[in-house]
């Protein structure tokens, strides 16, 4: 579809002869791949075209852009030793050092791996549960059930993780907690598990997991939605029974969901969840409880180290951008269907 | 196409430097019409709501001081507080008065971005005499000027060592005065079914971790009637002969073990390390634990006590000396004089509004604005008794303490000094519900003053480390009092040597420098 050099002179002569710009006209292939030129729509004329469209996509567009792109020109100050009074154009232009401060910070490399082993045990644990949860609602002919099993796997993604910790606490004190009081009824010795290094990133885990999972499954109950629900049938025509059905058409039919959203995660690896760290952590498992984020808490918003909070952002950003990048590549490699863009 | 992008892009970078700008919008006084102060503040009641729109003060502030008052509550934690501070300070945009921690003050001088007030004092004679002494002028100093006016703020020494006495009793045992005493107490309230309920379900101590980096340090203030029995209790020692950081004195390592084996015995409540102050309050109340250390009106005051006396009518807590420890050394804890800091940025004092602020101020602690911020307004908030201490009478929910009146109080932080009156009138004596004991806060208060504390004057103005060699600090201490690592002389010293390799070091000496240079050294 691309424009050819053999049809340059008649393009000029096609733009001048209907009074358009020669960018506006593009050669086309008709059935028969005969080259066709004709004259590329204004942009302004599609707007006006799908205005009710477009004005849906107006809302997420200044939200994106106040929220998102605004902020980029600030960004400069993870170059700059940032005062407040000087402004963000105004403070002095340091270069790369509050890069290196984070680099060469006592706990950096500790951070990094806690960050990194939390974001992919995270993915490890709750996209799968978040898959075989999608399928099992999806495969469940019970209406009420499906509702209530639905409704009840939502429920924890809408408390806030101060919330979490109560229930967390309640489940797991050592003195008092129902687990620890089965634990006792069954001989065992009580476990601290919100203070115990070893017990701590399964706490993290799996809480995270259970806050998550019913909320991450809506994407993937959407994708299935929207599967040919002849493929179902004729399967079970065949005499397919319900796990060939889920491995052969379910699985299949949503993969390209399933990379997709495997590629968001990517994007923010490096993002282990602040909130539910912060609520959790304590000093006697930080070595295994503390990410970036927290210690950006602590380093930058606390100390007033804006410019090292913004450069490890920064870094974030781009450690993200990078990953996806390279996983879309190799997505596309592998199946080029199923790739982001 | 290519135009639109351009005329985007323009867009884009237009509307980002506009943003980049910040959001401050100081407005200059003028000559004629109200002067506009925002103020952020600490709100009194953190449960209740802010000051309403009809509160009587904004009238009389606009009317006779041609100022028009805007307030705005600050997050009730410590922490939550400073981040906005810091935040709204990042973006230029600090109001015209605020509170602020005295770490966060000094880097928001370091920025430029607040105004020294040495000159203001003299404009405020009557609140200076009131509420700035020496001492509290000393808390805002930074570099020879004073950046912000401290008031008083909660009463030095109000927490006390608690034992709970019907179990002493059930159990046939004397208050411990020493701390093997202590430690035998605490194996008997976990072992020994103190409640007679059958069940093991009690602890000898109770505490929560309460850290900072000025004062308390790791593991903090609930467990320092324990360290101040080795002489180590708060995180620095103002002593000449062993002036610095607490941890680096040999009876540091020997609190440590003792704490440790008070965990390794079991005597301790075990969520000890993952309570927070609530589950902590909680706990006592549900009667876990026979022994804590507690402030006196969580402890005492009628709201606080009410579910512990439903529960345990025949319950009973006493507030006993601390125990004395190996080398004769006892203390309830390190205490600092306390104080509540409100600081004027920078941008107000360019607006001119200087001496607004300083009449708002003034006002606040004259007779009128004393009453109205402290107790609302005669009659309708608050009666005032023989003795001249307003007291609620029959003024039911709009009474001061009452669900519709308190919040006419808010501001009441910003005017009250710890008088007597003040007192007086929030510690009021009464009579449980349940077991009809007679109970009054600052009985308990003047009690727990009464016994001994150590002096860390100076505490809240010590230098603090980054957050890496705090992290390291805490979480070494933390790790050894849980058991992951051993506590050995060894480990100990590993420990110290990595310490001071980080930055420990260099944190004490700057903390003793300034400990000199400012008169902080006893």
């Amino acid at each position: 579809m691309s424009k050819t050099v053999s049809k340059s002179p008649e393009i000029a002569e096609f733009s001048r002869r209907h009074n358009v710009s020669p960018s506006r006209v593009k050669v086309v292939k008709n059935a028969s791949g005969e080259e066709l030129l004709m004259i590329k729509p204004s942009l302004g004329r599609e707007i006006l075209r799908h205005k009710d469209v477009y004005l849906l996509l107006l809302i997420p567009i200044v939200f994106y852009f106040i929220f998102k792109y605004v902020p980029i020109f600030n960004a400069q100050i993870a170059f700059k030793n940032f005062r407040a009074r000087d402004g963000v154009l105004g403070s002095q232009w340091v270069g790369f050092q509050n890069f290196i401060d984070f680099f060469n910070s006592f706990y950096f490399w500790e951070l990094l791996r806690n960050t990194v082993f939390y974001s992919i045990g995270k993915i490890v644990i709750s996209l799968p549960l978040s898959i075989i949860l999608a399928i099992a609602i999806y495969e469940c002919t019970h209406r009420v059930l499906r509702k209530v099993v639905q409704t009840l796997a939502y429920l924890p993604h809408f408390l806030s993780w101060v919330i979490m910790y109560g229930v967390l606490f309640a489940l797991l004190s050592p003195s008092s907690g129902i687990i620890n009081d089965i634990i006792k009824l069954f001989g065992g010795t009580p476990v601290d598990f919100l203070s115990s290094v070893k017990a701590f990133p399964w706490v993290v885990l799996l809480s995270d997991a259970w806050k998550e999972m019913g909320w991450s499954a809506i994407i993937f109950i959407a994708a299935l939605m929207g599967i040919d629900v002849s493929l179902f049938e004729a399967a079970m025509v065949e005499g397919a029974n319900s796990w060939q059905r889920v491995r052969y058409i379910t699985l299949p039919s949503i993969k390209p969901v399933i990379v997709t959203v495997l590629l968001l995660k990517l994007g923010t690896i490096l993002d282990a969840g602040f909130n539910q760290m912060y609520m959790l952590y304590s000093p006697q498992v930080y070595s295994v409880a503390d990410i970036i984020d927290t210690w950006v808490y602590r380093q930058g918003l606390l100390q007033f180290e804006f410019s090292l909070a913004t450069a490890v952002g920064l870094f974030k950003g781009a450690i993200g951008m990078i990953l996806v990048l390279v996983s879309n590549k190799l997505v596309q490699r592998v199946s080029e269907g199923s790739s982001l863009f | 196409m290519k135009r639109i992008l351009a005329t985007l892009l323009t867009l884009l970078v237009a509307m980002t430097m506009v943003f980049a700008n910040g959001g401050s919008e100081t407005t200059t006084a003028a000559s004629d019409g109200p002067v506009t102060i925002t103020l952020w503040y600490g709100a009194a009641i953190t449960e209740a709501g802010p000051i309403p729109d009809d509160w009587v003060g904004y009238d009389i502030l606009l009317e006779e001081h041609n100022i028009d008052l805007q307030l705005s509550t600050l997050p009730s934690n410590e922490s939550d507080q400073d981040v906005r501070i810091q935040a709204a300070a990042a973006g230029n945009s600090l109001p015209d008065l605020f509170m602020v921690s005295r770490p966060v003050l000094t880097r928001l001088v370091d920025q430029g971005l607040v105004a020294p007030v040495d000159d203001y004092y003299a404009l405020m004679p009557n609140r200076t005499a009131q509420q700035y002494d020496a001492d509290s002028i000393a808390m805002t100093t930074i570099d020879g000027h004073s950046y912000g006016f401290a008031s008083p703020g909660s009463v030095a020494m109000n927490e006390g060592l608690l034992i709970r006495k019907d179990w002493l009793d059930n159990l046939g045992l004397e208050v411990p005065t020493t701390l093997d005493e202590l430690m035998d107490v605490m194996r008997a309230f976990t072992f020994n079914d103190p409640d007679g309920n059958g069940r093991n379900d009690t602890w000898g101590y109770g505490a929560y971790i309460e850290s900072d980096a000025t004062l308390k340090g790791y593991p903090g203030a609930r467990l320092f009637p324990i360290l101040g029995a080795f002489g180590v209790d708060g995180l620095w020692c103002f002593e000449e002969e062993d002036l610095g950081l607490n941890v680096y004195k040999p009876e540091f390592y020997e609190a440590m073990g003792f704490i440790r084996n008070m965990a390794a015995e079991g005597v301790m409540d075990p969520n000890w390390l993952t309570y927070k102050k609530d589950d902590f309050r909680a706990a006592w109340k549900q009667g876990r634990f026979g022994i804590m250390k507690e402030q006196n009106a969580a402890y005492a005051a009628e709201a606080n006590y009410a579910p512990f006396d439903a529960n345990f009518p025949d319950g009973e807590w006493i507030v006993i000396d601390p125990p004395v420890g190996p080398y004769g050394d006892a203390s309830v804890g390190a205490y600092d004089q306390n104080y509540r800091i409100y600081a004027i940025s920078q941008d107000a004092v360019d607006a001119g509004k200087a001496e607004k602020i300083c009449e708002l101020l003034e006002w606040m602690s004259s007779d009128e604005g004393y009453f109205l911020c402290g107790w609302g307004v005669e009659g309708v908030n608050y009666v005032l008794d023989e003795n001249g201490v307003p007291v609620t009478g029959d003024l039911g929910d709009m009474s001061f303490s009452g669900p519709d009146g308190q919040v006419y109080t808010q501001l009441r932080n910003m005017v009250f000094y710890n008088s007597d009156t003040e007192l007086a009138s929030r510690y009021p004596t009464y009579t449980t519900a349940t077991s009809g004991k007679t109970m009054s806060a600052l009985t308990t208060l003047r009690e727990m003053q009464s016994k001994h504390w150590t002096a860390a004057i100076g505490s809240g103005q010590m230098p603090t480390p980054n957050a890496d060699v705090q992290r390291f600090y805490e979480q070494g201490l933390a790790e050894f009092l849980s058991g992951q690592r051993e506590l050995t002389p060894e480990n100990w010293q590993a420990f110290l040597d990595q310490f001071n390799a980080i930055g420990g070091a260099a944190w004490n000496e700057q903390g003793i420098e300034y400990a000199r240079e400012n008169g902080l050294v006893r």
